[in-house]
Order: structure tokens, then C-alpha cells, then sequence
């Protein structure tokens, strides 16, 4: 490996040795804040390092990592979710009396995976991101540990995680067996002398356990009730970013074998991608609890998203990775409105909570109004332009039952997300217990109100992030 | 030593992956999935084995490696939570210890 | 050797089989263990004589051996054996074994229906898997590390006992 090849990994180094400080720092000087600026600073200083890597790019360093434009870009949106998600986790770990430094110590491990994941080109460093994301989880999840939803969302997460692990380990295993590389290149070179059945096994496998870990249909059993049981910022954290990396990988990796293949495989992703759309949006219809309807409309959103991904080409493309900062904005914007609003041992879980938000807290309410317009897709909103994007994406392909059923699906969608809305705006019955006025921290409302014009913004004049895209991620077939 | 046939390495590999998969779906204490998840990982290891020694490559150990270290790491958590779990709802069987809407 | 892969192949099915049906969980483990150990052996009938080695040591030993400790402090023996008796009725086990002998049985089709490929050269042993680990596969090496740090802080955090 050259200095080049170091340089270029840049990022990751600095968020890995972040890592580390932090976890030395609370072993001689335990103190949150320290933590949570060292944390910050470390993010902050990998983003930052992006554009400097820029130049150097497109490099493959070993087989394993090939850091070009559009793993700068994906691991750009981790980094911002993982800053956003620690500013978070002050104010809501801030009351607590457990220990919160590890928090900080597994947030950035957690993000190392996920940016690896978006980096990699090799089955080992597949394997091994999506692995680090998936054990720093398992303990962030559980992380109140006097928590019994907690406890169970760790263990059925981790016993889930671990099955997909599983799933994809063997999959990789039969399509090295037919190709004889771990590399992602191979199965292309191989598969183009027409795909054998174990390739096909194996395939298959692998787009079970990156099914597992989107959290689509029919893969999404237990995702609600982890999402129930996790502390509200690291819902907020799986909800971004474990499916964004995710699903940067899944393009990255299965797009040109899409194109080798056809029918078969497209078949399979517009199944699930109808199943998913259809599926979360319906069953969130039923939801009184507010991290369940939001993990269902994620459980949704990822359908949407997998049909820009059936669409591909450019246009495909510039869909995913807008809709993806769109959807990550969103995500962490209402997430984060839960988080402000709960303590690590009462979560304002349940609607009835949010009850006449709006005569409490005024700006609370209407910053996860604008998270939910987004979400529904309605203007002047990002997620709008994102839905936008992809149906034109889609329309290019002609994928015309993905689109109905996309249109369908938002129009189902629009139901409950109003539900909210109008719960909060409605005033509140005498006989509700109003939850305790929560101290608002300053640096969770900053970032709030931040996302929320970013939100409007990008849905009123969306340029500027459409002009970094095509420059950094226009690639691949 | 003598030529062994790559498929019925794999199909070896496969058979274990289906047990550990069963043994899942089977057993409702959290003791034995997780057992079962190992027994998982470590079919999908031999797999990753005879794959690389079927090109006549190191690459299938170094993912066998790989796959260990996953393995401990796993292991380690899955069972503090275990006991964890045992803590708190004094049972480890999985429809039991189910405060969450399932 | 191919008798040996054959007959270690065998153990190790029929041990795997034999821990879905215990109801002790130290019975289980020792099931577990010699199916672990029939596995070393199947590695080393492949050539493959360092994982051969790791999968005793690392799997077996390291692993099994925290199963264990689990057993002794949660008291897993004979108490809970008349629970899973009660939970392994047959009306419990018959579908998910029915689906299971169906897998196989598709499977076997499947790998069957390929020509059989041989082994090629000889044995790759630890030198050249140790020159791959540090050549191209440095960063995984790297990331396995950081992996196991993050198991590390995150066991950790989970097995200290709660202040309340």
C-alpha cells in the first residue's frame, strides 16, 4: 500500500482513531461532554477530509475498499447522520445515571462500518463493515440495560443480525465457489457465460440477507419491535443509516449484475419492492404507537427507493442518492422530535403523547409536521422532489406497475402521517396524562430546526444538491 | 492427499446451514438460538473453506478468520444480553420474554 | 483421506442433528463441541490444516467454552430439561422438519446436478494464508480488529450491573 492508498482512506482513519480517543478518554476521565465533543470533532474532521480525498479518487486500495465519488458521497451522509445522532443522544442520555460515554465509543464504531460498507468492493470488507455496523448496534440497542424492551429488541436484533449474517456468508461462499474471487468484479466476469445454478443460490442468498438488513418485505418480522424497544436516537440511527449503507452497497454491487441477468432477479426485487410499499404503508395504518408507524413507513420508503434502484441508469441513480438524503433528513429530523421529547426510561412512544403538541411546545410540532409532510411526499417538501425523481426515473424505464404502486402507496401513506399531524394540532382531552415538560436542549433544537429548512429547502430549490450528485455519484452502468 | 470432490463439501456445508437454520425455528430458549446462530456461522465458514480450496486459494481461510472473529464478537454480546435477559425476565424462552407487540 | 472426509462428514451431520433434539443444554454443548471437532477435521482432510487448527482452538475452545460458562451461571442443567421436554412435543417439530429434510433434499439436487470439481494442488497452509492476511487482506485484519473492539465496549457496557 502506497501513502496514496493511506490518504485515500483518510476518513475512515480519522473516524477509527476517533473511535479510540474517545474510548481512552472516559477510561482515564469519565465526563459526557468530553465524549460528546471529541465525537463531534472527529465527525466533523472526517467530513471535512472528504473533499481533500477527492483528487485522489477513483482508487482501489487493496482489493478490498475502492474509494471513488460515490463512496465519498454515501460516506459524507453516514458521517452527517452520525453527528446528528450524537448531538442527539446528549440531550437524551444528559438526565440519565448509566454510563453514556460508551454510547459515543459504539456510535463511531458504528459509523466506520457503515462507511466501509458504502467503500467496499470485496466481499471481506462487505463482510466486515456491515458486521462492525451490526455489533456496535446490538449494544447501542440494548443500551439501557435495565430496560426489559430494550434487553429483548437487542437479542431478537442480534438474533436476527447473526441469521443474516449467516445467509449472506454462504451466499458469498457459493458465488466464490463459482467464480473463484471475493472480488465484486468477478461474479460480473463470470456470470456474463450465463449463470449457473449454484451462482443463482448464491445470489439469492445474498439478496435474502441484504433484504434482512433493508428491512423490506418479507424480511421485516421483527423490525417494529426493535425499533419499539431501541433508545429513540438509535432507532433514529438505524432507521439512516444501517439501510442507507446498505443500500449504497446494494447498488453498488448488484446493479451491474442486474444488467448481466435480467428477468430473474428483477422479478424478485419488484416483488418485494410492490410487497414493501404496499405492506409497510398499510400496516402502519393500525399503529398507535409512534416508533412503530415510523418503522413501517421505513419499511415503505425502502420500497420506493428499490424502485429507482429497478430503474437504474443516471437517472436511477440521482434518484436513490437524492431520496436518500431526503430520506435520511427526515428520518433523523423525526426521530429526533421523539428523542427530544423522551428520557431514556419513558419513551414518548405513543400517540397520545403527542396529543395538542402543538399548545406545548409550538416548534417542536411543527418541525415533525414538516419531517411528516416530507415523508408523505408533499410539497413544498424534499421528499416530494425525491418522489418526484424517482417516478421520473421510473417512467424512463417503464416500469409502469412499480409507479402505480408507488402512487398508491404514498396516497395510503398520506392517512396516517395526517393522523399525527392532526393529533398534535388538535387541542388536548382533559382526561390525557401530559407527559413532564422535558428541558429542551439547545444543541437538539439547533439541529432540529436545522433539518427542517434543509427539508423545505431542498424541496423548493433542489440544485445544489443535484449538481454534487451528478458530480460525485454518476457511474456504474 | 486424495482428490475430495468440492460439491460434497458444500453440500456438507449446506446440510449444517439447514440443521442450524431448523434448530432455530425449532427451540424457543434464547440459549439454543444462539447456539444454532454459531452452528449457522460455522456452516457458512466450511463453505468459504472448501470454496477457496477448490480454486487452490488462501482467500477462503482468511474468510473462515474473518468469520470467527464475527463469530466472538457476536458471541460475546448475544450472551451478555443473555444473561441480561435472564435478569429481567427470569425465563429465556422467547414467547415469554415478549413485552414488544410482536 | 476421502474416507476420512466422508466418515468426519458424517459425525458432524449427525451431532449437529443430535443438539436439536437435547433438552440439557450441557448434553447439547457437547454435542455442539464434537460436531466443532469433526468440522477441524473435515478442513484438514481439505487442506486447509491452519483453520483446521483455529476452528478447535477458536470455535471450540474459546467459544463453546463461553456457552459454558453461561450454563454454570444461569444453572442451565436439570431444571430446565423437563421445560424442553414439554416444548419439544411432536406436533412442535414435525412441520419445521419437514421443511428442513425438503431443503436438503433441494440442495442436494442442486450441487448434485453440477460435475463434481476436485480439490486442486496441494495444501494451502499457514504461511500462505499468513502472506495473504498481511498482503492484500491488511484491512480486513484492521477491521476484524476494530469489530472486536466494538464487541468488547459493547460486552462490556452490557455486563455491568445496572446502578438501580
Amino acid at each position: 500500500m502506497t501513502s496514496a492508498d493511506i490518504l485515500s482512506l483518510l476518513p475512515l482513519l480519522v473516524v477509527a482513531t476517533t473511535g479510540v480517543v474517545v474510548m481512552l478518554a472516559a477510561a482515564f476521565y469519565r465526563n459526557h461532554r468530553l465524549s460528546l465533543i471529541l465525537t463531534l470533532a472527529g465527525l466533523l474532521t472526517a467530513f471535512i477530509s472528504l473533499p481533500f480525498v477527492s483528487p485522489l479518487t477513483p482508487r482501489q486500495v487493496t482489493s478490498l475498499v475502492l474509494v471513488d465519488g460515490y463512496a465519498l458521497f454515501y460516506m459524507g451522509l453516514i458521517f452527517a447522520a452520525g453527528f446528528i445522532v450524537a448531538l442527539l443522544t446528549y440531550g437524551y442520555l444528559e438526565q440519565w445515571d448509566g454510563n453514556p460515554e460508551e454510547l459515543y465509543v459504539l456510535l463511531l464504531l458504528a459509523t466506520l462500518g457503515a462507511a466501509v460498507l458504502v467503500g467496499s468492493s470485496h466481499f471481506a470488507s462487505f463482510f466486515l463493515g456491515l458486521e462492525t455496523l451490526s455489533v456496535a448496534l446490538y449494544a447501542m440497542i440494548a443500551y439501557n440495560r435495565s430496560l426489559r424492551r430494550g434487553i429483548e429488541a437487542g437479542i431478537k436484533y442480534l438474533v436476527l443480525a447473526g441469521v443474516t449474517a449467516a445467509f449472506l456468508l454462504f451466499g458469498m461462499a457459493l458465488v466464490y465457489a463459482e467464480t473463484g474471487t471475493l472480488a465484486f468484479s468477478g461474479v460480473i466476469a463470470v456470470a456474463g457465460g450465463g449463470p449457473s445454478l449454484q451462482l443463482m443460490v448464491g445470489l439469492g442468498m445474498l439478496i435474502v440477507g441484504v433484504g434482512f438488513k433493508l428491512g423490506v418485505v418479507p424480511f421485516h418480522m421483527w423490525t417494529p419491535d426493535v425499533y419499539q424497544g431501541a433508545p429513540a436516537p438509535v432507532t433514529g440511527l438505524l432507521a439512516s443509516m444501517s439501510k442507507g449503507a446498505m443500500f449504497a452497497l446494494l447498488l453498488r454491487y448488484f446493479t451491474p449484475v442486474m444488467a448481466l441477468e435480467r428477468q430473474g432477479l428483477v422479478w424478485v426485487f419488484t416483488a418485494v419492492a410492490v410487497l414493501s410499499m404496499l405492506g409497510g404503508n398499510i400496516l402502519a395504518l393500525t399503529q398507535d404507537n409512534v416508533k412503530r408507524i415510523l418503522a413501517y413507513s421505513s419499511i415503505a420508503h425502502l420500497g420506493y427507493l428499490l424502485v429507482a434502484f429497478l430503474a437504474s441508469g443516471p437517472a436511477g441513480q440521482l434518484a436513490v442518492a437524492f431520496y436518500l438524503v431526503a430520506y435520511f433528513a427526515t428520518t433523523l429530523s423525526a426521530f429526533g422530535v421523539v428523542t427530544v421529547l423522551s428520557t431514556p426510561d419513558d419513551e414518548a412512544e405513543s400517540l397520545r403523547a403527542y396529543q395538542g403538541l402543538y399548545y406545548r411546545r409550538p416548534w417542536l410540532a411543527i418541525i415533525f409536521t414538516i419531517a411528516l409532510l416530507s415523508l408523505a411526499g408533499i410539497p413544498p417538501t424534499a421528499g416530494l422532489v425525491g418522489k418526484i425523481f424517482i417516478a421520473a426515473a421510473g417512467v424512463q424505464a417503464s416500469l409502469w406497475l412499480l409507479l402505480i404502486v408507488l402512487v398508491l402507496a404514498s396516497v395510503i401513506g398520506v392517512f396516517y402521517y395526517m393522523r399525527i399531524v392532526i393529533t398534535m394540532f388538535r387541542r388536548p382531552e382533559a382526561d390525557v396524562v401530559q407527559p413532564s415538560m422535558v428541558r429542551l436542549p439547545r444543541a437538539a433544537s439547533v439541529v432540529l430546526g436545522a433539518l427542517s429548512v434543509i427539508l423545505v429547502g431542498l424541496g423548493i430549490y433542489p440544485v445544489p444538491v443535484m449538481r454534487i450528485i451528478e458530480r460525485t455519484v454518476a457511474r456504474l452502468v | 492427499m486424495a482428490e475430495v470432490p468440492t460439491q460434497y463439501g458444500i453440500i456438507l456445508a449446506a446440510i449444517l446451514f439447514s440443521l442450524g437454520v431448523a434448530g432455530i425455528l425449532l427451540r424457543r430458549n434464547i440459549f439454543f438460538v444462539l447456539l444454532f446462530v454459531e452452528v449457522m456461522l460455522n456452516a457458512a465458514g466450511l463453505a468459504f473453506v472448501v470454496a477457496g480450496a477448490r480454486w487452490g486459494q488462501a482467500d477462503g481461510q482468511v474468510m473462515f478468520i474473518f468469520v470467527l472473529a464475527t463469530a466472538a464478537a457476536e458471541v460475546a454480546i448475544g450472551l451478555g444480553l443473555l444473561l441480561r435477559l435472564h435478569h429481567q425476565f427470569k425465563t429465556l424462552n422467547v414467547d415469554e420474554a415478549s413485552d414488544l407487540r410482536g | 483421506m476421502i474416507v476420512v472426509f466422508y466418515i468426519a462428514s458424517g459425525v458432524a451431520i449427525l451431532s449437529t442433528f443430535l443438539v436439536i433434539l437435547q433438552s440439557n443444554a450441557v448434553h447439547a454443548l457437547l454435542y455442539a463441541i464434537l460436531s466443532l471437532l469433526s468440522v477441524a477435521i473435515v478442513f484438514f482432510s481439505l487442506g486447509a490444516p491452519l483453520v483446521a487448527a483455529l476452528e478447535v482452538i477458536v470455535y471450540a475452545g474459546a467459544i463453546m467454552v463461553l456457552f459454558v460458562f453461561v450454563v454454570m451461571v444461569l444453572n442451565l442443567g436439570p431444571g430446565a430439561e423437563g421445560q424442553e421436554r414439554v416444548w419439544l412435543q411432536p406436533r412442535t417439530w414435525t412441520g419445521p422438519v419437514i421443511l428442513t429434510l425438503v431443503l436438503i433434499g433441494e440442495l442436494i439436487y442442486i450441487f448434485l446436478a453440477r460435475p463434481g470439481l476436485a480439490l486442486r494442488g496441494p495444501a494451502i497452509g499457514p504461511q500462505e494464508v499468513s502472506l495473504a492476511l498481511y498482503g492484500p487482506y491488511l484491512l480486513g485484519v484492521e477491521l476484524a480488529s476494530i469489530l472486536l473492539l466494538a464487541g468488547l465496549v459493547g460486552a462490556y457496557h452490557l455486563g455491568r450491573e445496572p446502578s438501580d
